[in-house]
């Protein structure tokens, strides 16, 4: 026993040697590399399509030439969703690989103590697929982000006002809300239930769900005896799955409104597509061009199936919007200047180019020459506000026995009247 | 290079206040016998309290007191050490695994706590608006870290020279006295209960002093600072570095946050592009494997605990001889 444990300790030992002694090596055998830095929670089911999506973004740039001519390599690091090891992470490459930008994180938790004590400090740019909770937009407002700080994740106003939409139309007067207890689920459900009042439906019931419970038979009974005709779901496949059979089996309604999280086929097999038939779900939306069809097309060809999961195109966009902006910063550029040639990349005026490798290929050039772009992302035609945060246009769609289908498509400008209505 | 030094400050850094800590559990566990299995609980109240007393004022958000910087921390430190108090009153009667477990209880409770309370806590979103002290006037990061780093290291010296003396002193020996048979420390007049939970106070207001440490680094704090792995992570730290031995604790806090997270730096340079996605399964399972080698070839730690003669007569005691 003894000697095996000795033995396991001094394989680790020396593979960690060799790991030290490798790194400069390999990073030397590439004559002209830029580097950016990944911090995905990739040991957690749904962060690891999150970091493949970020790499594919990253193999496409490099397959249309890479950005100033060199070729791009994206340093991956696990968070272990723990401040504690992607701060760390984050540190190690900002400081050891000289990275000028970090894609991530994915939970606000940890993107929040990156964002304060390791990028801002140190002057790299920060770009964020997933983080969503408000207080990065306060952050930003306070000039604390020195402009670093950037998300693609636009879901939460826009979705909350379109599953309002929604309810409005299908005639529900009395809404019970299931939100997910983290910082995106405690916001959505604010949003819901202040916008709902807006339009005179009452919120009988929001129940928040914790993570991995066994059972959510006294949450569901809860929402029950708030008799309400309509449901609302801001909540994720595994956690779901779970409240929605329990919530079916205990005779609740089949009218639901889900938000984009759920807009996966895990939750629509594991419930089974039989009690899915009056489910709405809302989306922000791609724009009507093909370069959104362009995204799912090579997605669908590099990973066999489609691109449905939470974080997904938003991590695409977050990927391709920093190596452009790289791009159009030039060669050797370091964070701050990066992060303000991102108006160039999203310019609404600019010359309108597609998320793949062909329209990465046609930016490049333009924004060589000192041209604008508008890019026409996965998420649709990202445009961030001085806080980092975008808007998108939305989308309604349902489950079908296959996959999803899209009922509806609503344009920025009627989101943002809608919401501006609701504001009032 | 500088880089480097730089990077390797910031490492230090977290590892001097999870060292910090893993003292404080020694007092705990390796000095007093009481398995604490809810560091996370007096790591967060620290953090949150320290927080919530220096903060800037948020819209809509309790606290943002924007006291001077060692009132909050000194808030933070008392704020664990009343947890600790309530909690020791209620579960201190209770024994070895039951005591672990009516503690893992109170962390658990405690992160659910922060989770919810919004207009406490901030909720999930977590709490921030935090001025690092001195941050604005030293300007340049680097040597701001710099000199957090000496402050976190002169407070971590304290700690274990703190510590050290207690532990030398007859109080150490009482509390020894307690981990080993309470009966006979009972017998010779002596007060295990007071002595419990003192000891349990005082190591809790330990762990509370490294969780304000982390909280003033990082500026924020969340409820997912406090999950039960960061107790997981300083028991580790323990066991693998010598429960009993305060000098084990500092060496297994570093050597298992540096296995923690060099095992991430190695294996992303390391590994292929394609088993990139999945290094970070990869790196839980070394991690696991320096902890359980550790464990397989040095139960008793890496610098395990030494008997201390306070008092020589006739024959010198020796240790029963462990079996492996």
């Amino acid at each position: 026993m003894l000697h095996t444990g000795l033995r396991a300790a001094a394989i680790v030992a020396a593979a960690t040697l060799v790991g030290l002694s490798a790194a400069p090596g390999s990073a030397r055998a590439e004559a002209c590399t830029v580097k950016i830095g990944a911090v995905l929670p990739t040991s957690v089911d749904w962060g690891r399509p999150i970091a493949a999506t970020a790499q594919f973004a990253v193999d496409i740039a490099n397959k249309a030439g890479g950005v100033n001519g060199c070729k791009v390599q994206m340093i991956l690091r696990d968070t272990q969703v723990q401040a504690k090891v992607g701060v760390d992470a984050a540190k190690s490459m900002v400081d050891i690989d000289k990275v000028p930008v970090i894609l991530g994180a994915v939970s606000s938790g940890v993107s929040m103590p990156i964002l304060t004590s390791v990028t801002v400090p140190a002057g790299v740019m920060q770009m964020s697929c997933c983080s969503s909770s408000t207080s990065f937009s306060r952050l930003a407002a306070e000039g604390k982000t020195k402009g670093l700080w950037f998300r693609t994740f636009a879901t939460s106003r826009v979705q909350a006002s379109i599953a309002t939409l929604i309810a409005k139309e299908k005639g529900y007067k009395k809404m019970a809300v299931f939100y997910k207890n983290d910082d995106w689920g405690q916001d959505m459900v604010k949003l819901v239930v202040h916008d709902l009042k807006a339009v005179g439906i009452e919120v009988t019931a929001a129940i928040p769900i914790n993570n991995d419970q066994p059972s959510y038979r006294a949450e569901v009974t809860k929402a029950r005896k708030a008799k309400a005709d309509g449901v609302y779901l801001a909540l994720y496949p595994k956690e779901g799955i779970a409240v929605v059979r329990e919530w079916i089996s205990l005779g609740g309604t089949r009218k639901m409104i889900v938000a984009n999280s759920l807009k996966s086929d895990d939750f629509r097999k594991g419930v089974g597509i039989k009690y899915l038939g009056d489910v709405v779900g809302t989306d922000t939306a791609s724009p009507r061009t093909k370069s959104a069809s362009a995204f799912v097309t090579a997605y669908k060809a590099r990973f066999k199936k489609e691109p449905n999961g939470p974080g997904l195109s938003n991590s695409y966009d977050a990927t391709m919007i920093v190596l452009l902006a790289m791009q159009a910063a030039g060669k050797d550029a370091k964070g701050p200047a990066i992060a303000a040639k991102v108006p160039a990349v999203t310019d609404p005026n600019g010359t309108p180019v597609q998320a793949n490798a062909a329209g990465f290929k046609k930016a490049s050039a333009l924004l060589k020459a000192g041209k604008t772009v508008s890019y026409q992302g996965a998420t649709g035609a990202v445009q961030f506000d001085r806080n980092g945060d975008v808007s998108a246009p939305g989308l309604v769609w349902s489950f079908t026995g296959s996959g999803i289908k899209e009922l509806r498509y609503i344009p920025l400008k009627d989101v943002e009247a809608f919401i501006a209505k609701l504001e009032k | 290079m500088i880089g480097v030094v730089s990077y390797l400050v910031f490492f230090l850094t977290l590892a001097a206040i999870l060292a910090i800590a893993v003292l404080g559990l020694n007092l705990h566990w390796g000095n007093t016998g009481l398995f604490n299995g809810g560091i996370a609980a007096f790591f967060g109240m620290g953090a949150y309290a320290t927080i919530l007393l220096g903060g800037t004022p948020q819209a809509g958000q309790f606290g943002g007191f924007d006291l001077f910087y060692p009132v909050a921390l000194a808030g933070g430190i008392v704020a664990s050490g009343l947890l600790a108090w309530i909690v020791g009153v209620a579960t201190l009667k209770l024994r070895h695994d039951y005591l672990a477990i009516a503690t893992f209880g109170v962390a658990v409770a405690f992160e659910s706590f922060v989770r919810n309370s919004e207009w406490l806590t901030g909720g999930a979103k977590g709490l921030r608006g935090f001025e690092r002290p001195l941050e604005a006037a030293i300007g340049d990061p680097f040597l701001f870290n710099l000199c957090f780093f000496a402050f976190v290291l002169a407070v971590l010296t304290a700690v274990y020279y703190g510590l050290g003396r207690l532990i030398r002193s007859p109080y150490g020996r009482l509390l020894r006295a307690i981990r080993e048979d309470e009966h006979a420390a009972q017998s010779l007049g002596k007060n295990p209960a007071r002595i419990r939970l003192a000891s349990f106070i005082t190591g809790s207001m330990i762990i509370g002093t490294s969780g304000a440490l982390y909280a003033t680094f990082y500026a924020f704090v969340s409820p997912d600072d406090v999950l039960p792995i960061l107790t997981f992570q300083i028991w580790a730290m323990l066991i693998v570095g010598g429960a009993g031995n305060n000098r084990g604790a500092l060496l297994g806090a570093f050597v298992i946050w540096a296995a923690w997270t060099s095992s991430g730096w190695v294996l992303a340079r390391l590994a292929p592009v394609e088993l990139q996605l999945y290094t970070g399964t990869i790196q839980y399972i070394l991690i696991g494997l320096v902890i359980v080698g550790m464990l397989l070839a040095r139960p008793q730690g890496l610098l395990p605990e030494k008997l201390v003669i306070s008092q020589s007569g006739g024959e010198t005691p020796r240790r029963p001889v462990q079996s492996t």
